[in-house]
């Protein structure tokens, strides 16, 4: 399998206060990633610098075969190959749930076209393929001002698998749902990327759902990390140490 | 007691204004025979100048949607060096302050100065008109600027969407009903005002006002007041009416 992602050695202050600490990772192509961590461990800082949103950082990371720098955004082909599904989703509030749908796509369209809403007809059958996967179709036309809550997270799905990305970041996409509808929405990511073999790394503070969508659990803890393993392979004490800090000492265990 | 103290400043500046002016109130009683007979004199309104107040109308139309076109170009501008979001304090803060200025001067006074400054006619009122509102409407650009919520903008970067893009697609559906209601609302403002422009020879309908007036043709300045009445009600109306389709 081919590297969707590498980094070595990374650190981030954030005022002066070590928000990444020599993070060294690989992520594989096609594989389903959880980072799991307290609070404040860095999984957002992290997935911000995969997204290449991060500036001031140290070390190296390339995703998707570009070299990201510390100093500017990756260019526009490499920002179009990796999506971001946000916390807070970030809809564009005015515009219909098919238009901001239709914005996941403008990283790969004309720009002088896109100015007057002339789509190509590929754009639109991606959008349509997309709405109907997410269940959205029915909705295509309502403002993203009147929806629900899920109905918004659903969008801001639909919005990044129209990107066509070949690395998919969500960012606590599960935080703010009780069990049964953070199944369902987890469910509906990794089985989209699946189906359409995207790499996927989401960040989430619940280890359950992590080691049960994510082929391999990466834990997080005041910007280092602590361990890295298949999800079958996730330890309790793992856990344990992961919220509470207990075993201090143990030595950083990686499998892989 | 700073309650009894705004009741006293009150009641000082009402005692004052009544006790130092030398309004003539003893006029009063008499003035009301003088204003029945004035009233009857308007009466019934000289239809025949109907041309003449239509083109006078069409002139101060005409003021207000050049003067608020050209503002809207000006406060484009200026709205955007004075948005805090988008320039360093060293530029939205001189640019703001100037803006105040600007709005403090009332548009007769701006109109007189164009009248002199470029001669009599629609001309001075359009660029009185264009100086004047581009006061308040280049802050209120500002202010739909800065209302932006930066997280959906971010959103179209990340899936690479260009600067352009970004604005089109991210930026301007935001403040867009913003835009468009303050821009609308400044046009009415600006043909409510444009009425008494042609008082100081700066163009429209406000020259009929005058001249029939000061001649006593008190007929022919009822027929001006019924047509001014009218203008200003229905632009009201198709102002509230688009106001409702902003949001």
């Amino acid at each position: 399998m081919s590297v969707a992602a590498a980094l070595c050695d990374v650190t981030h202050q954030f005022d002066e206060h070590p928000a990444l600490s020599n993070i060294s990772l690989t992520l594989k192509e096609g594989e389903t990633v959880a980072f799991l961590g307290p609070s404040g461990a860095g999984k957002s800082t992290l997935l911000a610098l995969l997204d290449g949103r991060l500036r001031n950082w140290r070390g190296t990371a390339e995703v998707l075969e570009t070299p990201y720098s510390a100093t500017a955004r990756p260019p526009r082909d490499a920002r179009s190959e990796v999506g971001f599904i946000f916390q807070e989703f970030a809809l564009v509030d005015r515009l219909s749930v098919y238009q901001n749908v239709m914005n996941g796509r403008l990283g790969r369209m004309r720009t002088w076209q896109s100015l007057w809403s002339s789509f190509g007809e590929r754009d639109h059958l991606v959008v349509s393929g997309v709405l109907e996967d997410t269940g959205l179709t029915d909705l295509a036309a309502r403002r993203a001002d009147k929806l629900s809550g899920g109905q918004r997270q659903r969008t801001a799905i639909a919005r990044c698998l129209a990107q066509e990305p070949k690395l998919i970041l969500a960012d606590e996409p599960v935080s703010n749902l009780d069990p049964a509808n953070a199944e369902k929405i987890l469910g509906l990511i990794t089985g989209a990327a699946r189906k359409r073999g995207i790499t996927v790394v989401f960040s989430s503070h619940q280890p359950e759902l992590s080691q049960r969508f994510a082929d391999r659990v990466i834990g997080l803890r005041d910007g280092k990390l602590l361990f890295d393993c298949p999800s079958a392979q996730v330890s309790a004490a793992d856990i344990s140490e992961l919220y509470h800090g207990t075993a201090p000492g143990a030595e950083l265990r990686v499998v892989s | 007691m700073p309650r009894a103290v705004t009741w006293l400043v009150l009641a000082v500046a009402i005692l004052w204004s009544l006790g130092s002016a030398d309004m003539g109130l003893e006029k009063l009683p008499g003035a009301m025979a003088r204003l029945s007979e004035f009233l009857g004199r308007m009466l019934p309104p000289d239809m025949s100048i109907w041309p003449e107040v239509l083109q006078g109308m069409a002139e101060t139309l005409r003021i207000a949607i050049l003067g608020t076109f050209f503002a809207v170009l000006f406060s484009v501008v200026l709205g955007i060096l004075a948005a805090e979001t988008l320039v360093p304090p060293a530029i939205w803060r001189p640019v703001r302050s100037l803006l105040a200025i600007v709005r403090a001067i009332p548009l007769i006074l701006v109109a007189m100065l164009m009248v002199g400054a470029v001669g009599l006619g629609p001309l001075p009122g359009i660029l009185a008109v264009t100086f004047h509102a581009t006061g308040m409407l280049a802050k209120f650009y500002a202010e739909a600027i800065d209302t932006v919520s930066p997280e959906p903008v971010k959103a179209l970067e990340s899936a690479g969407a260009t600067r352009l893009q970004q604005l089109r697609w991210g930026i301007w559906p935001q403040m867009a009903p913003v835009v468009l209601r303050d821009t609308v609302f400044r046009f009415e403002l600006n043909l409510r005002e444009s009425l008494i422009l042609g008082i100081v020879g700066a163009g429209g309908i406000g020259l009929y006002v005058q001249t029939y007036v000061r001649s006593f043709q008190y007929d022919k300045a009822a027929t001006v007041t019924l047509a001014i009445i009218v203008l200003v009600l229905l632009s009201e109306t198709v102002n509230t009416a688009l106001q409702k389709r902003f949001s």
